[in-house]
């Protein structure tokens, strides 16, 4: 054993001051960006009618809006999550939705069991169908990218061919429409289980060996084995919960709407995945965080809904088109911004 | 030997965040010379040849070539000044074949020729028989070993017409032979004018090689040489600050039970063939041939990566079916690989996660991720083999290769084996910490670990073992006692009939 190295370093002398590094890291500047969101939208797109009554953005039952709609995208954006850091993708979790939708309809409706049985059932049809994804991806080494487009057109072909592209299920009980209409402790009671959801992603992710695999599998599959990981079994896990996630989704939509229709969530796979990337997770895998995910999801939710209420939006009728449009652009200076951050901090390391 | 340098660097410094690489740097290199750089992990070696290929820019200081500044360096303008350089791991494209990468170094990258198939062959083919190179131009270099894809980069290099060749390490994972001929090759270049810069951790090599020495410690050049005025242990002392015993620990302790056991052990379907031996507790065996003796395979298989289907392993008098690596790891393997980069070490990770990265049954028994002991592992690990670094949350890749290697050696350790393969543990590893882990491995045997050692490195194979099984053709050739001389592991390795023992 060396007696002391040359020059011994100071512990922690490559992190430069804390304060600085906590500032410039991407979840706290895509949090800054989410606030001055908020707060245009808030100053912008917020008045009082003739009757004096707030409307617009500044109004509680809109915020309630926003989470409501931000929760079944948060949810799959909340399943990509681990696939994503495993250097994996799942474009059929939006048709999974549609699909476990209609089964749920056609469990209740068609089969007329009891609303926890047609629940349960969806969501084990979800973790079948991510296991499908998984063991193609698995046994037969196929990319994710294929797999998951091939899965993605089948889901939702099932979805179309079991209610023959025409039937909607709806005529949903009173205490079914709770899950996505009415409120629990003040909030919505779907925000709830959202909450749940993430709380477990969070702590699978950041505090188990099980969301370290993931992200060792991200980095490096070769070296994910050598290391004496199963990698099988840590993607089948991922795929599967993003199987479950998605029916899960799929319930909160249909007591949400009040019926079960094929094109449910349709395009839905895009906008979480959006969420994810803007969240500062990796394409690549290995990479990411919840809270970024958390972020990026309100990021997109807030936009989409207070474009809506903006008055110059509202005269052109071009919220849907405007929110696409900016979402992208969001997208695209958030990832600027997140390299810019990551040279400053290595340079004020550096000074 | 002119005496005007070709290349001159000056007063080079160089940061990576608070890490002070290279602090003043001065090395001048003639043409016609072979100008060994060597110094502990870390030193900034190879931080000092990427400023010369224009990998980093320089904090402050010039590089000359030719008594001409280069400014503003970047790697084409490098290679097209003629500064080419052999990275320990090659650069190529494995899914092209051996002529095309050479093209791609080569040919003008501009507009819509044609491509001339049959003079890429040719050209190919002319470079390589230069330097003496039996490689079929035309097959895939993803299909190549190791040893023939840098020669494919020699090649290049020269084809390139090179002025200054740099290698980085490139006999880490050599054997004999294939250092031979590189030798061969360094001395070529030599005779017509070439300047060699060539970092290696290998005394001996450097000694036998060089015309010039120059020492780098803490990322300063502490000395400059010519190769009469120095020996091995005047280069220690230069480079440590201090002598380094270069003996290897003797064996402590008697060895105990037998540990581990194989009867006809192999994978048929990976191409494996039986082989049979049995390594008791407290001992070093030590695994010698040629490259593609079938070492690597048999631990591969021993750890379950290419599952046994024939033949028994037992541990401990217990029979074991490995199955994977996971199994391998349950019951007590550890495998410390031979490709460091791909699979000893995650470097995107941070030193600890890669040293808890196997041994998360030990330390997280419940599946729940504990910093603390985490930190407190690697901490230990980074004391105990001297890995230079900040802290252990630095990522694993801004580490020196040799730290590296330290790093992939310490995730291993921290699943307490009780059985241990090492494959070439000492690649790239300073004097000073090869001795350290020398002693290590003494230590861990000590307290009942069975050792197996493959290393293309004799000297450490006849130093550490305390049993030679000498492997050919994917079989065990020979088995010699820990006295055994280099001579009779070679012959046995050619497949001579080797003196004074049995099969
Ligand atoms: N990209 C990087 N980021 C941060 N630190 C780095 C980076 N590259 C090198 N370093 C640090 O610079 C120092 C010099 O590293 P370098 O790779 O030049 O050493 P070396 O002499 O080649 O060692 P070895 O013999 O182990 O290969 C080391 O302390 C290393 O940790
Ligand atoms: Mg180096």
């Amino acid at each position: 054993m060396r007696a002391e190295p040359a020059h011994p370093p100071a512990p922690g002398a490559a992190a430069g001051p804390s304060w600085r590094r906590w500032l410039l890291r991407y979840e706290v500047l895509l949090l800054l960006v989410l606030v001055v969101e908020w707060l245009l939208f808030y100053h912008f797109g917020t008045s009082v009618n003739r009757r004096g009554v707030t409307v617009g953005f500044g109004t509680l039952d809109r915020q309630f809006d926003i989470l409501r709609h931000s929760c079944e995208i948060g949810l799959l954006a909340l399943a990509l999550t681990p696939v994503i850091l495993t250097g994996g993708i799942d474009l059929s979790v939006g048709s999974l939705l549609g699909l476990c939708a209609v089964v749920f309809g056609g469990l209740t409706h068609a089969l007329g069991l009891p609303l926890p049985v047609a629940a349960a059932l969806t969501l084990v049809v979800g973790a079948v169908a991510g296991g499908l994804n998984a063991g193609l991806i698995c046994q037969l080494r196929l990319p994710p990218l294929i797999v998951t487009l091939g899965t993605y057109s089948l889901f939702r072909g099932l979805a179309e061919a079991f209610t023959r592209g025409s039937v909607t299920y709806s005529d949903f009980p009173a205490g079914f429409l709770v899950l996505g209409q009415g409120r629990w402790g003040g909030l919505p009671v779907q925000a709830w289980l959202f909450l749940a959801v993430a709380v477990s992603v969070w702590i699978w992710i950041h505090r188990t060996v099980a969301g370290r695999a993931c992200r060792v599998i991200g980095f490096a599959p070769e070296g994910a084995r050598f290391a004496g990981i199963g990698v099988r079994g840590q993607l089948t896990a991922a795929y599967v919960a993003a199987g479950v996630i998605a029916a899960l989704a799929a319930l909160i939509y249909t007591s949400r709407l009040g019926q079960a229709k094929a094109d449910a969530g349709l395009g839905y796979e895009l906008f979480a995945i959006t969420a994810v990337v803007l969240g500062g997770t990796s394409i690549f895998g290995g990479r990411g965080t919840v809270t970024g995910t958390l972020l990026g999801v309100a990021a997109i939710a807030v936009l989409k809904n207070g474009l809506a209420t903006l008055p110059v939006v509202m005269r052109l009728n071009a919220a849907e088109e405007l929110a696409g449009l900016l979402t992208g652009a969001l997208l695209l200076a958030a990832l600027a911004a997140g390299k810019l951050a990551e040279r400053l901090r290595l340079s004020s390391v550096t000074g | 030997m002119s005496e005007r340098p070709l290349l001159a660097f000056r007063r080079i410094t160089k940061s990576f965040g608070a890490v002070r690489a290279l602090r003043g740097v001065d090395l001048e290199v003639r043409a016609g010379e072979v100008h060994a750089l060597l110094g502990e992990n870390g030193a900034g070696k190879s931080t000092l040849i990427k400023v010369a290929t224009g990998a980093h820019a320089p904090d402050s200081g010039v590089i000359e070539l030719a008594g001409e500044t280069l400014e503003r360096l970047d790697p084409a303008l490098a290679r097209r000044r003629g500064i080419a350089c052999i990275y320990q791991q090659p650069a190529l494209f494995p899914e092209l074949s051996v002529a095309e990468n050479l093209a791609l170094r080569l040919e003008p990258a501009a507009g819509w020729r044609r491509v001339a198939w049959a003079e890429r062959h040719r050209v190919a083919l002319a470079l390589l028989a230069r330097i003496g190179a039996e490689i079929d131009p035309g097959r895939e270099v993803g299909t190549l070993s190791m040893p023939e894809q840098q020669l494919v980069e020699i090649a290049s290099a020269i084809g390139a017409g090179a002025r200054v060749v740099i290698m980085d390490e490139p006999t880490a994972s050599l054997t004999r032979r294939e250092q031979e001929r590189l030798f061969g090759i360094v001395n070529a270049l030599r005779r017509e004018g070439v300047a060699v810069i060539y970092i290696s951790h290998r005394l001996e090599e450097i000694l036998a090689l060089a015309d010039r020495v120059t020492v780098l410690r803490d990322g300063q050049s502490v000395a400059s040489r010519l190769r009469a005025e120095v020996d091995e242990a005047t280069l220690i002392r230069l480079m440590v600050g201090r002598d380094v015993a270069q003996l290897y620990p003797p064996s402590e302790s008697a060895p105990g039970a037998v540990r581990l056991a194989l009867r006809g052990l192999c994978c048929r379907s990976a191409g494996g063939r039986p082989v049979s031996f049995e390594v008791r507790a407290g001992e070093v065996y030590g695994l010698a041939g040629l490259v593609g003796a079938g070492r690597t395979e048999l631990a591969r298989t021993l750890f379950g990566l290419t599952p046994a289907d024939a033949g028994e392993l037992w541990i401990d008098g217990e029979r074991v079916t490995i199955g994977s690596p996971q199994a391998a790891i349950a019951h007590g393997i550890a495998y410390v690989p031979e490709d460091r980069r791909r699979h000893g070490v995650v470097l995107e990770l941070p030193i600890e996660q890669n040293v808890s990265l196997a041994a998360w049954r030990r330390l997280f028994p419940l599946g729940w991720l504990r910093r603390d002991r985490e930190r407190s592992e690697a901490r230990e690990f980074v004391r105990a083999l001297a890995i230079r670094t900040p802290d252990t949350e630095t990522a694993t890749a801004n580490l020196s290769g040799g730290n590296q290697q330290k790093v992939a050696l310490a995730r291993w350790l921290a699943t307490r084996p009780r059985v241990l393969l090492l494959d070439e543990p000492t690649q790239g590893v300073d004097v000073g910490a090869k001795s350290e882990i020398h002693r290590l491995v003494r230590r861990f045997a000590a307290e009942g670990m069975a050792v197996v050692l493959i290393s293309s490195d004799l000297p450490e194979i006849l130093g550490m073992s305390d049993r030679i099984g000498v492997m050919r053709g994917g079989e065990l050739a020979a088995e010699l006692p820990g006295g055994a001389g280099a001579t009779q592991v070679m012959s046995a390795a050619l497949g001579q009939p080797v003196e004074g023992t049995a099969a």
